[in-house]
């Protein structure tokens, strides 16, 4: 059965059609790509799938289990986690900080053992700190860890972006343009962490325009355009789609 | 080994050394030390000077409720003197029946919290500026409320009993010296436990929600759950200091919690600096000093017999020197004194290096 299963989901906003009858589904350990033109909806997908937006019609399953309805964080804590395309990071904080805060649904312990800091509370802070120091040396982030993230140059902290959503230790992982803005080699340098979270077991979800890294990396791609899915498929395949050709390059006149 | 007294800099070698507050052994032995200062010093003051520390401290705890909800979780609260009232009113009624103040501390606190929580209710769903106009609500209801309430004698003065602890009365001479003694341990408690919440989640929460409640979603925390501990918290240390002041003025009158209260608690948060803890209490420390010595000053003014038109100018100098240093500030420093307080800090944990 499929980890992630979207069945004609339909997401409008007044009048206009983000998402209409957007199906998809995404088998355990897969790497999935979306593309698709500039307001095609890809991140409207991303958001409904997360929670952030709720669709009009359709179903959203998640290992079974309905999510349409959830709320971002009861999303997060069945194992769906997502790193944003803005850098939605918390700029006061440190990148340490930053990733422990992911470990939020780890640290299990109450109030009142955090007011004194024993026990339990200061066990479990250094266990977590141990899953967090992990994720900084595979995400090559050391120099950074002390660090406020507001301080920090756009390549390292969309890293970090992508370091936090690890930390949540998902099932499944939501990537929203990883790549974008980024040099040529900081891009080799994601496509590198990317592969390597898959190889560890981890689903992802990409959304990308650089279609040479979606080709490259990818099991398969989803292409949106208007709302809708247009093709899918094995890379090769996508790229031959007449349909796709037309989005992206134009209709021959 | 090396000498741990001579360090400078960062000597951890374990996540568990990590997380502790003090980066070396002389930042820890200087609080302590200073704490030990605190204990003695009213011994070498006189009354009315033990009173003004009185209300520092007292402020201090309330100013540090606001700087949680307002500093740290971005909640702007204009009603903080209306939490105080709530902690206050309620020591009103619980006092005079006898409990003892030990416990009607954490009690005012209590109710307060529950209302705090109530006022945090709009946070869930209005953000920044309508959420100051929420609280501020609050602020109005309370006066209002209270003013048509006979059980609170219409916000006239209800008289508080002396407190005694185990056999040690209250009494007229050492009032102000037990109070100082209970507040300067209550803010200590209270300071402690918060600045144990900043290392763990429930800190870490409050700042999330502050710089990103969309990305604090994602990461599995509920926002709005968060939101509104941050209000019952904030309110909490709030109805704490109300009860203290309850009983430091031996009378409990709407005139102490009416909204200009609330106005110079955010003042002082922000003159100290908002979200930072030392700024909780610089600022209530600079503000009361500012204002006992422009007492003084108006008073030698007066003196002099200067006044301009048969208007009292000495009197006007209060407010304006207020009004003035808040402004100048916010211009000028609007990270308040907490950001000087960290460059005198790093100088001497450097020292005698530069950097």
């Amino acid at each position: 059965m499929s980890q992630l299963r979207v069945e004609s989901v339909t997401l409008t906003f007044g009048g206009v059609a983000a998402l209409s009858a957007v199906s998809l589904r995404v088998e355990r350990g897969e790497l999935v790509s979306v593309i698709g033109p500039n307001g095609a909806g890809k991140t409207s997908l991303l958001n409904v799938v997360s929670g952030f937006y709720h669709p009009q019609r359709g179903h959203i399953f998640f290992e079974g289990q309905e999510i349409t309805r959830a709320s971002p964080h009861e999303i997060t804590k069945r194992g769906i986690a997502r790193a944003f395309q803005n850098i939605e990071l918390f700029s006061g904080l440190t990148v340490l900080e930053n990733l422990l805060l992911a470990r939020h649904t780890y640290l299990a312990y109450g109030l009142a053992q955090a007011g004194v800091f024993y026990g339990k509370a200061l066990g479990k802070e250094v266990e977590n700190r141990r899953a967090v120091e992990e994720i900084i040396d595979f995400m090559e982030l050391e120099p950074y860890r002390k660090a406020l993230v507001g301080n920090l140059p756009y390549g390292v902290r969309k890293r970090v972006e992508v370091a936090r959503a690890l930390a949540l230790s998902p099932k499944l992982l939501l990537l929203d343009e990883p790549m974008a803005g980024m040099t040529l080699e900081e891009k080799e340098d994601m496509v590198r962490f990317i592969l390597e979270i898959r190889a560890q077991g981890t689903t992802v979800v990409l959304i990308e325009h650089d279609l040479g890294v979606v080709m490259d990396i990818s099991d398969r791609v989803y292409v949106l355009d208007f709302g809708q899915v247009i093709a899918e498929g094995p890379p090769e395949e996508v790229a031959q789609n007449r349909r796709v050709q037309e989005a992206y390059l134009g209709v021959e006149a | 080994m090396r000498n741990p007294w001579a360090q400078t800099g960062n000597y951890r070698t374990s996540y568990r050394q990590d997380t502790s507050i003090f980066a070396t052994h002389r930042e820890l032995v200087s609080l302590l030390l200073f704490l030990g200062f605190l204990l003695v010093l009213p011994q070498f003051l006189s009354r009315t000077q033990v009173f003004i520390l009185d209300l520092i401290l007292v402020y201090s705890v309330a100013v540090l409720g606001l700087n949680i909800t307002t500093g740290y979780a971005g909640l702007i609260n204009i009603g903080q003197a209306a939490f105080m009232g709530v902690g206050a009113y309620t020591a009103a009624l619980l006092a005079p029946q006898g409990l003892p103040f030990w416990l009607v501390i954490p009690l005012g606190g209590l109710v307060a919290a529950f209302f705090g929580f109530l006022v945090g209710i709009p946070s869930l769903r209005v953000k920044h500026l309508y959420l100051a106009m929420a609280t501020l609500a609050f602020q109005v209801v309370f006066e209002w409320a209270v003013g048509h309430m006979p059980l609170l004698k219409q916000g006239g003065a209800m008289d508080m009993p002396r407190a005694s602890f185990f056999g040690y009365e209250a009494g007229f001479r050492n009032h102000f010296h037990f109070w100082y003694y209970a507040s300067l341990f209550t803010l200590v408690l209270l300071a402690l436990f918060f600045r144990n919440l900043l290392r763990t989640r429930y800190g870490r929460a409050l700042v999330a929600v502050r710089d990103n409640d969309r990305a604090a979603d994602a990461m599995g925390m509920d926002p709005g759950r968060t939101k509104l501990f941050a209000f019952a918290l904030g309110a909490f240390y709030a109805g704490v200091a109300g009860v203290l002041y309850a009983y430091l003025s031996r009378a409990v009158v709407i005139e102490d919690y009416v909204f200009a209260h609330s106005v110079k608690y955010l003042a002082m948060a922000i003159v100290g600096g908002l979200g930072t803890l030392v700024g909780s209490f610089l600022g209530p420390l600079f503000l009361v000093l500012l204002d006992v010595n422009m007492e003084s000053l108006s008073n030698l003014i007066k003196a002099l017999g200067f006044s301009v038109a048969g208007v009292d100018v000495a009197s006007a100098l209060r407010p304006l020197a207020f009004g003035l240093i808040i402004v100048l500030f916010l211009m000028f420093e609007p990270r308040g004194l907490y950001n000087w307080w960290r460059l005198v800090r790093s100088y001497f944990r450097t020292w005698p290096f530069k950097y």
